[in-house]
């Protein structure tokens, strides 16, 4: 197959073009015009790069053009709503509308987040699987949820109109080399202080190689296709085990402070009900102190990959233990 | 059902205007929470490029409807009032179309890229009998407006010597002025990106030195590179025994907007990114005593400064605040059919001044053929 990765100089975009090349495919890659960024993946004799911007739908129509399918990972996660919404919303936007003008192709695999899901509502210890609660389009819960579950909404939207497949992939934390920080742990002051907010939260961990072979499973599954599937690990390690582990390996190892969830959920109860109730809402919190937010990345839950293994026919080439090791490799 | 609004300016009875929205970017947020508020507009309509971005501000805000044609939208929607927030080289054909459809318009700075264009529209709106208004919200600011009251009432005596600065990091990594992949559209203005915030010098500027006989403009390129036009303007206006300097740089830090007004009696200077404002003036307690009572307000002002800095981040109060009293003061006079807050002479002096800054790069100083 020939597929178009976009966000193809990202994190997990990056793993994707390998993988997609490791098993037979070309690759035409999607990187900004200016971009520098160095990708041993990207070069490669079965990988075109298309140096275009998704915010402008200049060169698009062409990037699109006799590709099979389009693994979509582009997305903006940080900056305020308007520029998410430009690197995330309007880039899907000008994207869909290039499938629609070149004709092909007729697939398409939406890379979406967990942080689609409304965490606020659901009880603790409770299975959070695909048929879950989303968190309401308004009010935004913050720029990334919202964001994503617009671009997941066009996939879907655009895919039913233009009759195309489709799969919405809905990665949990994805880890792996110079990435092995998650917020689900808690803050980050630096690399040498930790405050971490809770022990026993289960994290829907995927690391970067297993996300990456299930994107390109994605695309090569035989349709039609009308698909949402979360992209997590079998093994799943607790916020406690997965940071012994991670600190275990690290050196210098950063100091860590434990705040625990009761707590960290009651004091950021209390500052809602304040702003409710002393500042009719306006003031703006640190996100660990909004419910919504709070709950979202500590709330302990429960998380199944059933779909993943039924529809895909994946199972993760790398457990937690190899997936670390690779990850710290120099 | 559209949520009943009680916001200021309320009046009994009074007509309420059918206001759209074109532009759903970053500055349109102030504009539409204002507009979520005041009682005197309704919101028939925003509308955006993006169908998603129209969508989201339409369903945020409250909006009648969301269009991604803006000529739909005044065609459909018939607004009194339309607000053009789109990047500044599209004001003019918005704006004009806008007049031709019979609303008023509040543009965005600017509203036009010369003084001739600027003159053009303006004979458009008077002939259509609609107000063309540009945005001049940083006049309202608190800091500013208290200036304002401090001249008027003597004490800080006759404006001797003005500075506004303007520090901002537009060449930044990461920022969107700095982005090549995407070049913002104000690089497409005839000073490049740093025309955008021309006009809010000159306007600040003209508000305390309204006439000028002699400009003098530095245009500079610091940081190289062929997206920027320019990143650097120190610029000398002249108005008899009065000067003006007019300063943006965006190889210093940290980044502040300042406005220091000299008069012949004391001085004053407003910080309208942190809210602030210091006085100095003579004080009550004489002549021999005035700078120490003069030094310990300032203290004081400045610790109150910092608790109010710190208040105004959490309740997010930003530096836009003078948009609101602007858009009140402008709705109120579109109501009642008098002269908006900011008028022909503000808006041409701005446009004149901008001008004569950009016909001076690398000239002798240029005359006051403009001037307001």
């Amino acid at each position: 197959m020939r597929l178009l990765v976009t966000g193809a100089t990202g994190f997990l975009g990056r793993h994707v073009v390998g993988e997609a090349l490791r098993r037979g495919h070309d690759v035409r890659a999607v990187v900004r015009p200016s971009s520098t960024a160095e990708a041993p993946e990207l070069d490669h004799s079965r990988v075109e790069l298309a140096r275009v911007d998704l915010r402008s739908k200049r060169g698009l129509v062409e990037a699109c053009a006799n590709v099979d399918a389009v693994l979509h990972l582009a997305a903006l996660k940080s900056g305020d709503m308007y520029a998410q919404y430009s690197g995330t919303v309007v880039a899907t936007e000008n994207l869909l509308e290039a499938m629609v003008l070149a004709g092909a192709p007729r697939r398409i695999v939406g890379v979406s987040s967990f942080a689609v899901y409304d965490y606020l509502h659901k009880r603790s210890r409770t299975v959070l699987d695909e048929g879950s609660d989303l968190e309401p389009e308004f009010p935004p819960r913050d720029e990334y949820s919202h964001t994503k579950l617009v671009q997941e909404r066009l996939i879907r939207e655009h895919a039913e109109r233009q009759n195309w497949d489709y799969v919405i992939l809905r990665p949990g934390i994805v880890y792996g080399p110079d990435n092995l920080w998650t917020a689900r742990l808690g803050i980050s002051a630096n690399e040498r202080r930790w405050l971490r907010i809770g022990w026993l939260a289960t994290l829907p961990l995927s690391y970067v190689e297993n996300c990456a072979e299930a994107i390109v499973l994605a695309a090569e599954r035989p349709g039609p296709l009308a698909l949402t599937i979360n992209v997590i690990d079998d093994e799943l390690p607790t916020q406690a085990s997965y940071a012994r582990e991670v600190l275990r390996r690290l050196c210098p190892r950063p100091r860590s402070r434990t705040l625990p969830w009761p707590a960290m959920r009651l004091l950021a109860w209390c500052a809602w009900v304040t702003n409710r109730m002393g500042l009719k809402g306006r003031a703006k919190l640190p996100a660990i102190l909004i419910p919504a937010r709070l709950h979202a990345r500590f709330k302990p839950l429960r998380y199944s990959n059933r779909r993943l293994h039924e529809s895909l026919g994946w199972s993760p080439r790398y457990s937690l233990a190899e997936a670390l090791e690779r990850s710290l490799r120099p | 059902m559209r949520r009943r609004k009680s916001g200021m300016g309320s009046r009994v009875g009074a007509p309420v205007l059918r206001v759209a929205v074109i532009g759903t970017g970053r500055i349109s947020e102030e504009h539409l929470r204002f507009l979520a508020t005041d009682p005197r507009t309704s919101l028939v309509g925003v509308c955006d490029l993006s169908p998603s971005l129209a969508r989201y501000a339409a369903t945020r805000f409250d909006a009648g409807a969301a269009f991604t044609d803006y000529a739909e939208m005044l065609t459909t929607a018939r607004p009194d009032v339309v607000h053009v927030l789109t990047p500044p080289h599209t004001h003019v054909a918005i704006l004009r179309d806008c007049l031709m459809a019979g609303a008023h318009v509040i543009g965005e700075k600017p509203v036009a890229p010369t003084l001739e264009d600027f003159e053009t529209l303006w004979s458009l709106s008077r002939a259509r009998g609609r107000r063309l208004i540009e945005d001049h919200n940083y006049r309202f600011n608190r800091p500013i407006l208290r200036i304002e009251e401090a001249l008027r009432a003597g004490r800080l005596g006759e404006v001797r010597e003005l500075e506004v600065r303007m520090c901002l990091a537009i060449r930044e990594k990461g920022g969107r002025y700095a982005d090549e992949n995407l070049p913002h559209p104000s690089h497409r203005l005839p000073a490049g990106a740093l025309h955008e915030f021309l006009t809010h010098l000159c306007y600040l500027a003209l508000r305390f030195v309204p006439t000028w006989d002699a400009v003098h403009a530095t245009w500079s390129k610091c940081g190289g590179g062929s997206l920027f036009a320019f990143d650097d303007l120190d610029a000398l206006v002249l108005s008899g025994p009065t000067h003006a300097r007019l300063r943006f740089s965006s190889t210093q830090s940290p980044d502040c907007f300042t406005v220091t007004v000299r008069g012949t009696r004391g001085w004053a200077e407003a910080d309208l990114f942190q809210h602030s404002l210091s006085i100095v003036e003579p004080r009550r307690v004489g002549q021999q005593l005035s700078p120490l009572a003069n030094q310990a307000i300032r203290g004081v002002a400045l610790a109150g400064a910092a608790v109010a800095g710190l208040w105004n981040k959490v309740m997010q109060v930003t530096p836009y605040e003078g948009l609101a009293t602007f858009l009140d003061r402008t709705y109120a006079a579109l109501v009642t059919g008098e002269d908006p807050p900011v008028g022909y002479d503000d808006m041409r002096g701005a446009a004149a001044l901008i001008d004569a800054l950009l016909q001076a790069r690398g000239e002798s100083p240029r005359t006051a053929a403009g001037s307001a």
